[in-house]
């Protein structure tokens, strides 16, 4: 593909517990080109955020890094030392966290969250920082910039203060936003708004997004191409078409129906059980305790991530056999 | 809480409504204003210069409180009313200047041995710890004395600051470290970094600010403590003996106590009273800027 902006490819990060190694990202592979949306689903516990960690270099402590590679405009970010890495964190990637209460800093004003981080990347002054800032509010649709910049987080709504770490986010032009669920913690009216205006944002500052989700309807809305993830590992990998209409792995298939519909046509499925112990991952196929087409081989054996057409890949040793069933809309 | 956005509460602003409706952290406030005002003005409205025997050669030596000696006068000529009051200022001063010290020296060390992780935390931790089981009362003792004697002709009150802050930061510190391990898990220190800040940055732009408000109680209750200190240093006649300190008057006082008893209760009174009032607006500060309780 020719505009290449991100790469991961086999990506491990453990964390050393005294309890054991949790491998919280055990193999992800994931790419994203220029100006495009694409979505990585799972489970909480599937290793998404520890996914976007690793991009970023961000992982705490106990965390680690132990394999695999990120290349991100052609350079390994870890081969990077800390400082280097440093210059990449906001004017080239950026991260929106899930929950904006805890993500902004209690202690100060919005406008000096938001201008300490334009003067930390560039080279302008205060006044010229705080009428960026002021901006920033303008494009992120809060009304009253000006006013809003002396306030403190917690005299705003938990919409605004998205809203607010978005502009944050945004605030040295990143090329590759990661959004790791940044509406999950919102209403369900703002989580509608904050995503559209994410959309518009998108194209207006033509970056790519990695749409971080449990939510096939925000994969549905948002992104052009979707990685199912599971237990640290990649189950499936498509278009966002490929799958919802035609889903080759089981696991997303229970994804696709265990999201309700208007028209009721059919039951809410559950997934039963639990995303497993990822200090002592089940043999073979992660997924097999819970999956309901498991055959003898699943327990054995580590499925690979096999082409199914181009641009569709899928880690399971049944898909040729089964039939599943997507949704179609 | 406001969410209209107009210029609203500010953390220290909902503190300050929470500390006025204090009724023990007000009284205290009051008794600290009271003693930094006679701080500032004690000596210019203070009879006597500080250390003179004017009122022997005025025969009122071992003189009772009187209206011309209100606190009363020592065997040695001295009127205890003057110096009372230029010891509030000497006092407040050892008081405020050891506190800032330590507090300055304890965050230092305490956020970065908190924040850091291996070895930098490692050895600042075993230091803090190390200062933390001397027997710092003792040491003070010396180091004044082996000062006083063999470096320096008598002892200033810097000097006495710094020996009190060379060993009394310590607590400060680990407190500090158990707040710094606290707010450095929190996901706007995550967010900070995710952003591109340093460590630096993080620590003391974005953890620091947020533990402040221990900070500043540690500090008010910091200077009562050092106070207290100097008081026992001073009375224990280790102190400089050429500055009028409370602790001084006490040690000067202690031979007559059955006789003279004016020189013993009046800095003794100061001194309870002084450290009462920076205990209460400490408790009443606590109160109001403790996260926990606020509405």
């Amino acid at each position: 593909m020719a505009d290449r902006l991100l790469e991961v490819s086999n990506l491990r990060t453990y964390f050393y517990t005294e309890a054991g190694v949790v491998k919280a990202v055990d193999g992800i592979s994931l790419d994203v080109s220029t100006s495009e949306t694409v979505g990585l689903v799972g489970e909480s516990g599937s290793g998404k955020s520890v996914t976007a960690q690793s991009i970023l270099r961000i992982v705490p402590p106990p965390g680690r890094i132990v394999d695999g590679s990120i290349k991100f405009q052609g350079e390994d970010l870890l081969q990077k030392s800390e400082g280097e890495m440093r210059r990449f964190r906001g004017p080239k990637i950026a991260i929106v966290f899930q929950d904006p209460t805890s993500s902004l800093n209690p202690v100060h004003t919005v406008e000096k969250q938001l201008t300490d981080i334009i003067t930390l990347h560039q080279h302008v002054s205060r006044t010229d920082a705080t009428k960026k800032a002021q901006l920033l509010l303008e494009r992120v649709g809060i009304s009253e910039p000006e006013k809003r910049l002396k306030a403190y987080p917690h005299e705003l709504s938990g919409g605004m203060k998205q809203r607010i770490a978005i502009a944050r986010a945004l605030s040295c032009e990143p090329s590759l936003l990661l959004a790791d669920e940044p509406t999950t913690s919102l209403d369900v009216t703002i989580q509608a708004q904050v995503l559209e205006m994410l959309k518009q944002l998108q194209v207006e500052f033509e970056m790519s997004m990695v749409m971080i989700t449990h939510d096939m309807g925000i994969v549905a809305d948002l992104t052009e191409r979707v990685t199912v993830a599971y237990a640290g590992k990649v189950m499936e990998a498509a278009s966002t078409r490929d799958v919802f209409t035609n889903p080759k792995h089981p696991y997303t298939e229970a994804l696709l129906k265990a999201v309700p519909s208007i028209k009721r046509t059919r039951t809410l499925e559950i997934i039963p059980g639990n995303i497993p112990n990822l200090i002592e991952p089940p043999s073979g196929c992660v997924f097999h305790p819970r999956c309901k087409y498991a055959k003898g081989i699943c327990s054995r054996e580590i499925p690979a991530l096999e082409k199914v057409e181009d641009g569709h890949y899928v880690a399971c040793h049944l898909w040729r056999e089964l039939n599943l069933e997507g949704r179609a809309n | 809480m406001n969410r209209l956005g107009v210029r609203g509460a500010s953390q220290w602003s909902v503190a300050w409504r929470r500390f006025r409706r204090n009724k023990s952290g007000i009284i205290g406030g009051a008794i600290v204003l009271f003693f930094i005002t006679i701080a500032i003005i004690g000596p210019s409205i203070a009879p006597y210069p500080p250390r003179s025997y004017a009122p022997l050669y005025q025969g009122d030596a071992g003189q009772p409180p009187s209206l011309k000696h209100p606190f009363g006068v020592e065997e040695s000529g001295i009127d205890v009313y003057s110096e009372v009051l230029d010891g509030a200022r000497n006092d407040l001063y050892v008081g405020l200047a050891a506190s800032l010290l330590t507090t300055l020296i304890g965050v230092a060390i305490g956020a970065l041995a908190g924040y850091f992780e291996g070895a930098v935390s490692e050895v600042l931790l075993g230091l803090t710890q190390i200062f933390f089981v001397f027997p710092a009362l003792l040491l003070i003792l010396l180091f004044a004395r082996v000062f006083s004697v063999l470096v320096f002709k008598g002892l200033g009150l810097t000097l006495i600051v710094l020996i009190l802050s060379f060993f009394g930061w310590s607590g400060v510190s680990l407190i500090i470290r158990g707040e710094t391990l606290r707010v450095k898990e929190m996901e706007f220190v995550q967010a900070a970094r995710s952003l591109g800040a340093g460590s630096m940055r993080i620590l003391f732009r974005h953890i620091v600010p947020n533990i402040l408000s221990p900070v500043i109680v540690i500090a008010t209750l910091g200077i009562a403590g050092f106070i207290l200190t100097e008081v026992a240093v001073s009375f224990l006649g280790f102190g400089d003996a050429n500055t009028p300190t409370w602790g001084l008057l006490l040690n000067e006082g202690f031979p007559f106590i059955r006789t003279d008893w004016w020189v013993s209760l009046f800095p003794g009174l100061a001194v309870v009273v002084c450290v009462l009032g920076f205990n209460l607006m400490g408790d009443g500060l606590s109160d109001a800027l403790n996260p926990r309780l606020r509405e």
